[in-house]
């Protein structure tokens, strides 16, 4: 008994002398943090409102915001809807992300339920397949889909041949929902995946106990709990088809469809001499649209659980079995993935092995490296490549340093504006990547900086940083308050200020963090492209914009080699963060 | 050793007030328990005191020092004073010895006497071979005691304690609380501890200070708290208590609700014809013998066994008043039937009759006729 309990301390401890709390300088009466963080607060503050103040100026004013003499007024808002035919634009948008959302969630829920909540022979490596957007930009898809789906797409030569008609046109409002849906869709099945875990399995089990067979437990108790992450995907889902350029370009722009984002590209780009005022006014109301359903999907957010512990559940829910209709399942879940990713992006990586791509003649007899020969004989295109690297790294840097901070401002500080950081932090979500490199553009010409920073990297830096800034925030965020407080707290009563607590001890816990927001950040940058339509000059082009360049000029097999390219690093660097991380936690 | 001075001390978020006014003073070396039920105040008065919390309205100093008052608001940084957490809160990547050390390079004390002041630290915890290990690698009870070496390596001015022995298994608590109070003694150090349970600060303590709802109810001793509780829900909290409803029919008489007879009470209670409640601890019921007549001047309630658990030293019985279930402990075994209890007029402890009770524990205490 005595052996258990610990030792009698010794009878008269030593005195020493005490050690009096450090002192730490205050330059002009504000402790360090608070430089700091007013620090963060005005970086942030300026770089999410350099590209929205100027196009809401603008869109007031009757003439380029930096030519002088201009006057305030509506009229370009009435031009808007009476000369540009805005009212059109409205309408195929609405259809357009309508249609998305409506596709995406009738491929992702049954998706989500099947492969979560019942036993299904290979769901592991559905679970796994359902990522593939990380690495595929949405540009890429659209290329890929185009090449097999397209009017003299490989597919819809075969499919014209053995039927006498082609059942489907892909350059139409549907085709871009179906092919916008197809490359959403993994972001509503991760909501509603995630929920399905996180849900409590004595409910099912309360279910079976009473009498309910499978499908009766699916529909009335699975479905039920999925309501709020299907609002809340869906809203994301609305907000993310209303912004994008990629389909909407490649598919309606040859039509004649436009939506907000090509709206805007054709009337800023490709006329000879584009109307900022409606430009504007356009980039305006847009960019209402998108912060409103961003404020409406945080506020959902809010009132849902917002952090759920990572910490596993002891009991898992035990999977249902459908029966014959698993197999069903199966080739629905294989539908998908095949004929959505699989088949474009192989079509596409063999269309840059081939001279001619078509069903017509064997592509075997004209297996070429000439594409990428090409791309990289021309000086241009070489340069985009190592444009698209410098820009992805020193962005992924400065993003993940930038998120670092505001995250500790945001949830580990007393700052006074600590949820303005965070509000600050997560707002470019509601800035379309176009509105960006347009207000980007306004603002550096406005502050006569055009010159100096104009059509140079850190041009593109700097708007492809802001747009990845949320996800950088996203993906730091749950780390920080996965640490408990009490860590902050043991060393502020310690004697270390708040600097001194962040640099010696949250900082050297959050490195794995760190480097998952390098790894996350590095890979959006590299796929990002849509503020560089404004952003980027001749010398300062992107693998994006290199690929459109090409693709506007015919030449789809550089294309698909530019695409393969980016595919190939993507992959290369992520398997390799990945390897690296892995060593790291083996060693600790 | 300084005393800690906390004066009108309040805290709201928004329309919620946390804290209402707390006011007290700790002397020089002693050991003060904050205790109540979760969401009392007590971790957020531990909490401003260390200057994690800032109050909305109040001042607290330690010494000669204002931590917070009139336009001052010192950072926890600046308080010189030592904290072990319900977590413990050990720097996970760090050794014990780099845990230890960390506050004392802040304070730029040199690398030798770094040293030694950490072996000391370890020695008082007994923990002097364990420099080298991380906080994963050791047990609960170990993670304790390095978290106080912690707290003491830089001879702070006041030690705070947050709930530091709830993370430990039963057996291990007795032994830490019994140790704690040792170590505190001898270092002479002034002390705040904050805990739910009542036993441990019953056994710890030079003065208790119960909580309730962000206001403070009672600060005394150990016997003044349980002897003489303040209101009948610090009876209610500390110990545990049968309560019975009933009217004061005289200077020293109270007609109980559950029985309608009358028995004596203390006296100096309330008005005629109040209604009040009456407090009476389990072990202050005395079964009386077979055979054996009460005195005079006790009280005598009449009434049925209804169950009997053995809890090792001793008996509890349930038993039947009227409507009412009473609690009885004693060493007496094998009552069964009618029992005749008695209880000294002294016993019986006089409260207004405003629910002393949560709802769900007078249910659960009525009998349905």
């Amino acid at each position: 008994m005595t052996t258990l309990s610990p030792p009698r301390p010794p009878a008269r401890p030593p005195q020493h002398p005490p050690h009096p709390s450090p002192r730490y300088r205050r330059p002009l009466g504000l402790a360090r943090e608070g430089w700091l963080q007013y620090g963060v607060l005005l970086l942030l503050a300026v770089l999410v409102l350099a590209p929205v103040v100027p196009t809401l100026y603008q869109s007031f004013l009757d003439r380029p915001l930096y030519e002088a003499g201009g006057v305030l007024g509506a009229g370009n808002y009435v031009r808007l809807f009476t000369e540009a035919g805005f009212g059109q634009v409205v309408l195929n948008t609405a259809l357009f992300a309508g249609l998305t959302t409506v596709l995406s969630l009738l491929i992702a829920v049954p998706m989500a339920v099947v492969v979560v909540r019942t036993r299904l022979p290979g769901g592991r490596v559905f679970a796994a397949a359902m990522q593939w957007p990380f690495f595929i930009s949405s540009l890429i898809l659209g290329f890929g889909w185009i090449t097999m789906y397209g009017p003299a797409g490989f597919v819809s030569v075969e499919v014209r041949q053995a039927l006498g008609f082609l059942p489907w046109n892909l350059y139409s409002i549907p085709g871009m929902a179906l092919t916008e849906a197809v490359a959403l869709a993994p972001i509503v099945y991760t909501f509603c995946a995630n929920a399905l875990r996180q849900s409590d399995a004595s409910l099912e089990a309360a279910a079976q106990v009473c009498g309910a067979g499978p499908l009766r437990i699916l529909r009335s108790v699975v479905l039920p709990l999925l309501r709020p992450p299907v609002v809340y995907s869906s809203i994301l889902v609305i907000s993310m088809s209303v912004e994008t350029l990629s389909v909407p370009l490649l598919f309606g722009q040859p039509v004649g469809i436009n939506v907000f984002s090509t709206f805007l590209y054709r009337n800023g780009l490709q006329s000879i001499n584009p109307d900022y005022g409606v430009l504007g006014a356009a980039s305006a109301i847009i960019l209402v649209v998108t912060v409103s359903l961003v404020a409406l999907q945080a506020r959902l957010l809010k009132n849902a659980q917002r952090f759920v512990s990572v910490r596993g559940k002891a009991t898992r829910p035990r999977p249902l079995d459908l029966g014959w209709l698993r197999w069903v399942s199966v080739a629905a879940l294989a539908f998908y993935v095949v004929m959505g990713a699989l088949i474009p992006i192989g079509g596409l990586v063999f269309r840059s092995f081939t001279q001619v791509f078509t069903p017509l003649q064997s592509p075997f007899r004209t297996l070429t490296g000439d594409n990428y020969e090409r791309v990289f004989t021309y000086p241009v295109y070489v340069q985009s490549i190592v444009n698209s690297l410098l820009v992805a790294a020193i962005g992924a840097v400065l993003v993940s340093v930038l998120s670092l901070l505001a995250v500790m401002v945001a949830r580990r500080s007393t700052f006074r504006f600590a949820r303005a950081v965070e509000y600050l932090a997560l707002a470019p979500q509601a800035m379309p990547g176009i509105i960006v490199g347009i207000g980007l553009f306004w603002a550096l010409a406005f502050a006569g900086l055009g010159s100096l920073i104009q059509g140079t990297l850190w041009a593109l830096i700097i708007g492809f940083g802001l747009r990845a800034l949320p996800s950088g925030f996203g993906s730091i965020s749950p780390s920080v308050m996965q640490i408990g407080r009490e860590l902050d707290d043991a060393a502020r009563v310690s004697g270390a200020d708040w600097l001194r607590t962040f640099t010696r001890i949250l900082a050297a816990l959050l490195r794995p963090a760190f480097a998952g927001a390098l790894i996350l950040t590095f890979v959006t940058l590299l796929k990002e492209y849509s503020p560089a339509v404004f952003l980027a000059s001749a010398d300062s082009n992107v693998i994006g914009t290199t690929m459109l360049e090409l693709w506007v000029q015919g030449n789809t097999g550089s294309v698909a080699a530019l695409a393969g390219l980016q595919i190939a690093i993507t992959a290369a660097f992520v398997g390799l963060a990945g390897l690296l991380l892995k060593g790291r936690n083996n060693d600790a | 050793m300084p005393e800690v001075k906390v004066a009108n001390l309040s805290k709201r978020f928004g329309d919620n007030a946390v804290l209402r006014d707390i006011t007290f003073t700790i002397a020089d070396g002693e050991f003060f328990t904050l205790l109540g039920p979760s969401g009392c105040g007590k971790s957020t008065t531990l909490a401003c005191i260390a200057g994690l919390e800032r109050p909305t309205s109040g001042g607290i100093t330690v010494g000669a020092a204002t931590f917070v008052g009139a336009g001052t608001f010192v950072p926890p940084e600046g308080r010189n004073l030592g904290m072990v957490f319900q977590s413990y809160a050990l720097w996970p990547h760090m050794t014990v010895a780099q845990n230890l050390a960390m506050p004392l390079k802040i304070r730029k004390v040199d690398r030798r006497e770094q040293h030694t002041l950490i072996a000391e630290a370890l020695a008082k915890v007994g923990l002097a071979e364990l420099t080298d290990r991380y906080p994963h690698q050791l047990s609960g009870g170990q993670q304790q005691r390095v978290a106080l070496a912690r707290a003491l390596v830089y001879s702070p001015s006041v030690l705070l304690l947050d709930e530091p022995l709830s993370n430990l298994d039963a057996q291990l608590r007795e032994q830490a609380r019994a140790w704690l109070k040792r170590l505190q003694e001898e270092l002479g150090i002034t002390t705040v501890y904050v805990t739910h349970d009542q036993e441990e600060a019953l056994a710890l303590s030079d003065r208790v200070a119960v909580m309730s709802q962000g206001d403070m109810v009672q600060i005394g001793t150990p016997e003044e708290i349980y002897e003489t509780p303040a209101t009948a829900e610090v009876a209610a909290f500390v110990g545990r208590c049968n309560f019975l409803t009933g009217t004061v029919t005289g200077p020293r008489e109270v007609r109980l609700d559950c029985t309608g007879q009358t028995i004596t009470v203390p006296a100096g209670a309330a008005p005629a014809g109040a209604h009040v409640t009456v407090a009476i601890r389990p072990e202050r019921l005395e079964p009386l013998p077979a055979g054996r007549t009460a005195p005079a001047d006790v009280n005598v309630l009449i009434t049925q066994v209804l169950t009997n658990s053995y809890v090792g030293s001793r008996h509890e019985y349930g038993l039947r008043l009227g409507d009412h279930v009473i609690q009885a402990e004693t060493t007496r075994p094998g009552l069964t039937g009618e029992v005749t209890l008695v209880v000294e007029p002294a016993a019986c402890l006089l409260y207004p009759a405003t629910g002393a009770l949560p709802q769900d524990a007078e249910a659960l205490t009525t009998i349905a006729q």
